[in-house]
C-alpha cells in the first residue's frame, strides 16, 4: 500500500516537474514528418521531391530561387549578369550565339570534411552530368555547357551554347565532391551504383549545408546534425530528424501525439486534410497554405474527333464551376488555373481568357456544335451518338477522385455524360498517359518552375509516338505552328519586356485552344508548431529547407 | 527421413525456380518501365535521355534475356541492385526482413499464447456461454478491416489517451530504453495479434473437439483420469497436429498480411518493401522479395509435413512423399 | 446407389434447419444478413422515398449533420451517406458472393477431376495448386489493371463502364481463390471414390462423368457450402484492403471498402463517415462467418454426434 502511495507521489512530482521544466527547456531538436523516402541521395541522378527536401538541409546549390521567385546566389559570391559584366555574349566555336558566364565560389565554402569547394568540383560535376553512361537522368543542362575555364581555385567561366534568358541559373548543377567521388567515377558505367552518396551516405564530405546526415534508415527516417564546418549563419537546432510516414492519417496522429513537431508542406497533408486540421487545432499550430507551381489539369485527347471541335472544349470549361471547387473543397487555398502559368509568376498575363461558370454559354456552344439535349437531359448529335467521355486519373489519389466526381456531376447538369475510370499511378503514367492511350480525358499535374517554358508539353515535335520511342510529353497531340515558334523563341529572348509579350501570346493561345482543361494550382500546407518561426514557403520546386538556418525557436 | 527431406528440398527449389520465371514474367507484363516513371517525375528528361537510360539499365533488351542475365548473376550470388533504394537488393531487404520478423514472431507467439488456451477451454465446454463468448471474440478479430483496426488503435491509444507512439520505429524517434523501444511495437503487434488470434482459436477449438471424441480419450476417461489430465495429457498432442499444420502453412501469407499493418504504423518492413518495389517497378527488389515470400510458404509446407509426421506416429515420411 | 440415398436421407432439409436454428449466433447472423441484403437491394427505392439522388454532388452541403432529408448526414461532396452506404453494400455483397461462387465452381471442378483421376494428373494438379497459393496477388492485380481488355474481345461499352474494377476484382479472387475448395473437394473425392457404393456404380457401368457429378458431388455439397460461406466475408475484407491500397473498386462506384478508405483521411473531421462503413463491413463479415459456422454444425453429421455426446 505504501509503495503504491509512493508511486503516486512520484508520478505526481514528475508530472509537476515536467510541467515546469517542459516549456523552459530550450528546444534543441526538431522532428519533421514527410510522406516519402528518397530513393537515392545522389543529387543529380534523378529528381525527386523527398530528396531535394532532405538535401536542402545538408547541401547548398550554386544558385537557387528565393521565396520572391528571383534567382539568387547561394554558393557563389555574386549573381553574374550581362549588366554587371559577369556574363558576356560570345560566339560558340562553330559560330552560333553563345554566352560566357563567370561565377566565383564563396571563399570560405568547404565540404563537411573540411576540403575546400573549388572549381575542381564544378568540372567534375559537369563531367559526370554529361557522361552518357553515368546514369544521370536529365543531361540537357550539362550538354549545353561547351567548356569550363578555370580562372583560379574559386572562379570559373562557363561557355554555354545558347543565350537563354535564365543563363545565370545554375540551380540544377548540384556540386559533387570531386575529392570523394572522382575515384568512383573511374568506371563511368559503375558510377550510379558506386557513388559515395549511396555507398557511404554518412560521409560528411558529401555535404556542405548547415547540417550533415548522420543516420539514414531506408523507409523510416534520416537524422541530420550540425555541420561543424558550416561557414554561414548558425542554425537553431542541434539535430533535425526527418521521419517518413506515408499514411497521412498516421502522420497527423504522430503530430498530435508528439511523435513529430511539424509536417512539411512539400510532402505532407492534402489541402482538405490541412483545412480540417486547422478547424480543430488551428489555435495550437501555425498552418500556412502556399499555392505553388503544381498545375492540376485535364489533358484532352485531341485525336478524339469529338474533342477536335474547339467549341466542345470551350463548352467543357464553361460547364464547370471551378471557383466553387476551389472555394468549397479547398477553402480558397488552391487558386483556379487559367493556363499552366501561375498568377504568381511574373510572366502571367491578366488578359488571358478566363472561363467563368456559364451554363448558358456552354449550352449555346454545344448546340452550335450539333450536340443537342435529348428528352433525358443528356446530349447527342444528329446521328444519335451520345456526348460521352471517359475521364481517367490516378487511382487512390483522394483529392483527384473527389474533383473528378464533382466535375462528373457538373458536366452531367450540362448534358455531358462522363465515365470515370481510374488506374494505379503505375499503369496510368507507365502506359495510359505516356503512350497516349486515354480515349478522352486524363487528369494529372505538371510540376514546373517559375518561368519554365512548356516546350515538352506543347511543342508539336514532342508528341509521343511509336516512331519517336514514346518520348515527349505533349500527350494531347496539340499542334499549333504559332505555339511552336513561341516555344522556341521565348527561351532565347533576353529582353524581359519582349519575353513578357510572348508569354502573353502563349497563354492566350493555350486558353483559347485548350489542349488541356486548366483546373487549379495545388497548394502546399505547412503545419508548424507555434514556437517555430522563419519557415518561409517558396511555392516553387526549391524547398523551404534551403533556408533552414533562418528557422528559429520563439521565446 | 533425410531422403524425404532431400527430395522435398529439391521439389521446393524447382518450385522456386518456376516461381521466379512466373514472377519475372508478371512484373514484365506490368505496363511501363522504370524509365517511364523517371520521366513522369522530371519534365527535363528528353527523348535521347530516355533511350540512353533504357540502354544503361538494360531495359532495351527483351524480357527473357534480362531474366537470364539476372538468373546467371543470381546463381553467382549477385541478386542485383535495387533501383528504388539505390542499394544492392540484399542490403535493402535485410533490415526490412528483420523488422518484419520481429513484428510477426512476436504477434504470432502472442496470438498462440492467447489462442491455444482459449481454444482448448472452449472445446472442453462446447455450446456453453464461455464457448459462445470465445467464438464471438475470435470471429470479431478476423472480421475487422485491418487498416481500420490500426487506425482505431492509433486514434484511441496515441491521440486520445496519449499512451503509445502513433507508429514508426523506436530508432526513428531516437528512443533508447527497453520500455521505450517496446512501446513502438505494442500497437502494430496488437493489430496483427487481434487479426490472427481468432483463426488460431477456431482451429484449436475444432481440432480439440474432434480429438475428444476419439475412442482412446473415452478409454482414458473411463480409467478415471481427471478431465485436465485427459485434455492436456492425452488429447493435446493429437489436437495440435492440424493446428501446427495450419500455422506453418500461414507463414507465407504473413508477409503480405503485414503490408497493411506496416503501412498504417509507418513500420519499414517486408510487406511495404515488396509493395513499393512493385509499384515503383523495381524488378530486382520485387522479384527477390516475392521469392522470399514464396520460399517462406514452401518452408512452411515442409515444416508442416515434418511436424505432422513428428506429432503423429501413424504417419510415415514415405506416405507423405507419395 | 443405395448409400447416396441413405446419406441424403440422413440430412433432410428439416433436420438440417433444426440443427441450424439451434446455433443462436448463426440464426441472428442470418437475420442480420437478410436485413442488410434487403436494404441494399432496396437502395433505389429508399433513394426515391427520401427524394434524393445518390450521385448528386452538393458542394454547399458537405459534411452535413443527420437530418430528416439525410438520415445519416452527407459526405465530403454533400451526397447522402445512407443511400451511398446502401449502394456500397450492393457492390460489396455482389463482389463477395459472385467471387466466392466463381471460385467455388472452379475449385470444385478441379478438385473433383483431380481427386477422381488420381495418379500423375492428380499430382500435377496439386503442384499447380501449390503454385497458385504461392502466387503474389499484388502484381497480378496490377497486371490485370493494365491488360488491354479490348484485345481479349470485350466490347468498348463494357470497358468504358465504371464497373470494370468490380469485374476485375471478381476475376482476381476467382483466379486465386479456388485453391481452398479444390483441396477440400479433392481430399473428399479421394476418400469417397473408394467407398462401396461408388465401386458398385462403376461395376454397373456408370461413366466417369456420371459418377463424379451424380454420385460424388452430392456428398461434397456440405463442405463446399460451408467453405464458400466462410470465404464470402474474407472477400469483402479483401476488397476493403485493396481499396486501401488504391487497387479496389474505383469511385464513383461506391463499395464499403472505398467508402471506408476515403473516410480514413477525414476520420478526425467526420468520424461517422469512417464509422458506418467500418461497422457494416465488420457486421457483415462476422455474420457470414457465423452463418458458415452454423451451416457447418448443421450439415456436418459429425457435429451432430458431437452435440449428442455433449448432452449426456
Amino acid at each position: 500500500m505504501t509503495s503504491l502511495k509512493h508511486l503516486f507521489a512520484w508520478t505526481f512530482l514528475t508530472l509537476i516537474f515536467a510541467a515546469f521544466t517542459g516549456p523552459a527547456q530550450a528546444k534543441n531538436d526538431l522532428v519533421i514528418g514527410i510522406t516519402q523516402y528518397p530513393s537515392t541521395f545522389h543529387p543529380n541522378i534523378d529528381s525527386m521531391l523527398a530528396k531535394s527536401y532532405v538535401n536542402g538541409l545538408a547541401r547548398r546549390p550554386l544558385t537557387t530561387m528565393d521565396a520572391r521567385w528571383e534567382t539568387v546566389c547561394v554558393l557563389c559570391e555574386e549573381l553574374p549578369t550581362l549588366e554587371n559584366g559577369g556574363a558576356t555574349l560570345e560566339k560558340t566555336p562553330d559560330g552560333k550565339d553563345g554566352i560566357a558566364v563567370t561565377y566565383k565560389i564563396v571563399e570560405e565554402a568547404v565540404w563537411g570534411d573540411g576540403t575546400p569547394i573549388t572549381v575542381d568540383d564544378v568540372i567534375f560535376t559537369w563531367e559526370v552530368g554529361k557522361h552518357p553512361k553515368s546514369g544521370v537522368a536529365s543531361t540537357e543542362g550539362y550538354r549545353r555547357i561547351l567548356s569550363i575555364d578555370r580562372i583560379d581555385d574559386k572562379t570559373f567561366t562557363l561557355h554555354v551554347d545558347r543565350r537563354t534568358f535564365d543563363y545565370n541559373n545554375l540551380s540544377t548543377l548540384n556540386l559533387l565532391p570531386a575529392h570523394i567521388d572522382r575515384a568512383k567515377f573511374a568506371e563511368p558505367e559503375a558510377y550510379k551504383t558506386q557513388t559515395a552518396f549511396d555507398t557511404d551516405p554518412m560521409n560528411p564530405g558529401l555535404y556542405m549545408g548547415p547540417y550533415i546526415m548522420t543516420q539514414a534508415k531506408t523507409g523510416s527516417h534520416m537524422v541530420f546534425e550540425r555541420n561543424p564546418k558550416w561557414w554561414g549563419k548558425t542554425p537553431a537546432f542541434d539535430k533535425i530528424t526527418v521521419r517518413v510516414i506515408e499514411n497521412t492519417t498516421t502522420l497527423e496522429a504522430n503530430l498530435l501525439s508528439g511523435g513529430i513537431d511539424m509536417i512539411s508542406g512539400e510532402l505532407g497533408l492534402n489541402v482538405d486534410q490541412a483545412l480540417a486540421f486547422e478547424k480543430r487545432h488551428g489555435r495550437k499550430y501555425n498552418i500556412l497554405f502556399k499555392p505553388g507551381l503544381i498545375y492540376e489539369h485535364i489533358d484532352l485527347m485531341l485525336d478524339n474527333p469529338v474533342l477536335q471541335d474547339s467549341r466542345v472544349r470551350q463548352a467543357l470549361m464553361y460547364a464547370i464551376d471551378r471557383n466553387a471547387i476551389s472555394e468549397r473543397l479547398f477553402g480558397g487555398k488552391q487558386p483556379v488555373a487559367h493556363t499552366g502559368v501561375n498568377p504568381l509568376d511574373w510572366v502571367f498575363d491578366e488578359t488571358v481568357p478566363k472561363y467563368a461558370f456559364d451554363p448558358a454559354q456552354a449550352d449555346r456552344l454545344l448546340n452550335e456544335a450539333g450536340w443537342t439535349k435529348r428528352s433525358d437531359g443528356m446530349r447527342a448529335n444528329a446521328a444519335g451518338e451520345p456526348l460521352r467521355f471517359q475521364l481517367m486519373t490516378t487511382a487512390g489519389n483522394r483529392t483527384r477522385e473527389l474533383v473528378e466526381q464533382v466535375l462528373q456531376s457538373q458536366w452531367k447538369d450540362a448534358g455531358i455524360a462522363i465515365d470515370i475510370r481510374n488506374e494505379p499511378a503505375r499503369v496510368f503514367f507507365g502506359e495510359t498517359v505516356t503512350k497516349r492511350k486515354f480515349p478522352a480525358m486524363a487528369m494529372f499535374a505538371w510540376i514546373s518552375a517559375p518561368e519554365s517554358v512548356p516546350r515538352t508539353t506543347l511543342h508539336s515535335e514532342e508528341i509521343p509516338s511509336e516512331a519517336n520511342n514514346w518520348s515527349g510529353q505533349n500527350y494531347t497531340g496539340f499542334k499549333n505552328a504559332e505555339m511552336d515558334v513561341l516555344l522556341e523563341e521565348i527561351e532565347l529572348e533576353l529582353d524581359r519586356d519582349k519575353r513578357k509579350a510572348m508569354w502573353a501570346k502563349l497563354q492566350n493561345i493555350y486558353a483559347t485552344e485548350l489542349p488541356a482543361l486548366p483546373l487549379y494550382f495545388r497548394a502546399n500546407s505547412f503545419i508548424l508548431p507555434k514556437w517555430l518561426k522563419g519557415v518561409e514557403p517558396t511555392g516553387h520546386q526549391f524547398p523551404t529547407t534551403l533556408w533552414v538556418e533562418n528557422w528559429t525557436v520563439a521565446e | 527421413m533425410s531422403a524425404f527431406l532431400v527430395r522435398r528440398i529439391m521439389h521446393s527449389l524447382i518450385v522456386l525456380f518456376v516461381m521466379s520465371v512466373v514472377i519475372y514474367g508478371l512484373i514484365g507484363l506490368m505496363p511501363g518501365d522504370p524509365v517511364d516513371l523517371m520521366i513522369s517525375a522530371d519534365p527535363d528528361v528528353t527523348a535521347a535521355d530516355a533511350a540512353r537510360l533504357r540502354a544503361i539499365y538494360g531495359l532495351d533488351q527483351p524480357l527473357w534475356s534480362r531474366y537470364l542475365n539476372w538468373l546467371s548473376a543470381a546463381a553467382a550470388g549477385d541478386f542485383g541492385y535495387s533501383r528504388l533504394y539505390a542499394q544492392p537488393v540484399w542490403q535493402a531487404i535485410l533490415p526490412a526482413l528483420s523488422n518484419t520478423l520481429v513484428l510477426l514472431v512476436t504477434s504470432l507467439l502472442l496470438a498462440l499464447v492467447i489462442a491455444l488456451p482459449a481454444g482448448i477451454f472452449a472445446a472442453t465446454r462446447p455450446y456453453s456461454l464461455a464457448d459462445y463468448g470465445i467464438n464471438l471474440a475470435a470471429f470479431a478479430g478476423i472480421s475487422m478491416p485491418p487498416f481500420w483496426l490500426g487506425i482505431l488503435l492509433i486514434l484511441v491509444f496515441s491521440v486520445i489517451l496519449g499512451w503509445l507512439p502513433a507508429g514508426g520505429t523506436a530508432e526513428a524517434a531516437g528512443a533508447t530504453g527497453t520500455w521505450e523501444r517496446l512501446q513502438f511495437l505494442i500497437l502494430p503487434v496488437a493489430a496483427l495479434t487481434i487479426a490472427g488470434v481468432g483463426g488460431h482459436t477456431r482451429y484449436m477449438r475444432a481440432s480439440m473437439i474432434e480429438t475428444l471424441r476419439q475412442e482412446y480419450i473415452r478409454t482414458a476417461r473411463a480409467k478415471g483420469l481427471s478431465e485436465s489430465r485427459v485434455v492436456l495429457g492425452h488429447a493435446l498432442r493429437n489436437a495440435m497436429i492440424p493446428v501446427v499444420t495450419v500455422i506453418a502453412l500461414d507463414l507465407g501469407i504473413l508477409f503480405s498480411g503485414a503490408l497493411i499493418t506496416e503501412t498504417v504504423f509507418a513500420y519499414p518492413g517486408m510487406g511495404k518493401l515488396i509493395f513499393d518495389a512493385i509499384m515503383g517497378n523495381d524488378y530486382n527488389l520485387a522479384l527477390v522479395g516475392l521469392l522470399m515470400a514464396t520460399a517462406l510458404t514452401l518452408i512452411g509446407n515442409l515444416l508442416a509435413d515434418v511436424a505432422y509426421a513428428a506429432l503423429d506416429p501413424r504417419i510415415s515420411y514415405e506416405e507423405l512423399d507419395a | 446407389m443405395s448409400e447416396t440415398v441413405a446419406m441424403a436421407a440422413e440430412a433432410p432439409g428439416r433436420a438440417v434447419l433444426g440443427r441450424f436454428l439451434r446455433h443462436r449466433l448463426a440464426v441472428m447472423s442470418a437475420a442480420v444478413l437478410g436485413v442488410l441484403i434487403t436494404l441494399a437491394l432496396l437502395a433505389p427505392v429508399i433513394e426515391q422515398l427520401l427524394g434524393i439522388d445518390a450521385e448528386a454532388v452538393d458542394l454547399f452541403a458537405r459534411y452535413a449533420a443527420p437530418s430528416s432529408a439525410h438520415p445519416l448526414g452527407t459526405d465530403e461532396l454533400g451526397r447522402d451517406v445512407l443511400v451511398r452506404l446502401l449502394y456500397g453494400g450492393q457492390v460489396s455483397l455482389f463482389v463477395g458472393l459472385t467471387a466466392t461462387i466463381a471460385a467455388a465452381i472452379i475449385g470444385t471442378t478441379i478438385g473433383l477431376f483431380s481427386g477422381y483421376a488420381g495418379g500423375r494428373f492428380d499430382a500435377f494438379v496439386m503442384r499447380v495448386t501449390d503454385g497458385v497459393i504461392a502466387l503474389p496477388v499484388l502484381p497480378l492485380l496490377i497486371v490485370l489493371a493494365a491488360v488491354d481488355l479490348g484485345k481479349l474481345g470485350f466490347s468498348e461499352s463494357f470497358l468504358g463502364s465504371e464497373n470494370v474494377s468490380l469485374y476485375r476484382i471478381v476475376a482476381i479472387v476467382a483466379l486465386v481463390g479456388w485453391t481452398t475448395v479444390a483441396r477440400l473437394v479433392r481430399a473428399s473425392t479421394l476418400s469417397i471414390k473408394t467407398r462401396p457404393f461408388i465401386l458398385a456404380a462403376r461395376a454397373q457401368g456408370a461413366g466417369a462423368g456420371r459418377i463424379m457429378f451424380r454420385h460424388i458431388l452430392p456428398n461434397l455439397a456440405s463442405p463446399i457450402i460451408v467453405a464458400t460461406t466462410l470465404s464470402v466475408g474474407n472477400v469483402i475484407l479483401l476488397e476493403s484492403v485493396l481499396s486501401f491500397l488504391g487497387l479496389g473498386i474505383q469511385p464513383p462506384l461506391p463499395s464499403w471498402g472505398n467508402l471506408l478508405t476515403g473516410a480514413q483521411e477525414t476520420i478526425w473531421e467526420a468520424p461517422g463517415l469512417a464509422f458506418y462503413p467500418g461497422v457494416l463491413i465488420f457486421v457483415t463479415v462476422i455474420a457470414f462467418n457465423f452463418v458458415g459456422d452454423g451451416l457447418q454444425d448443421a450439415l456436418d453429421p459429425r457435429a451432430r454426434d458431437r452435440r449428442a455426446a455433449d448432452q449426456h
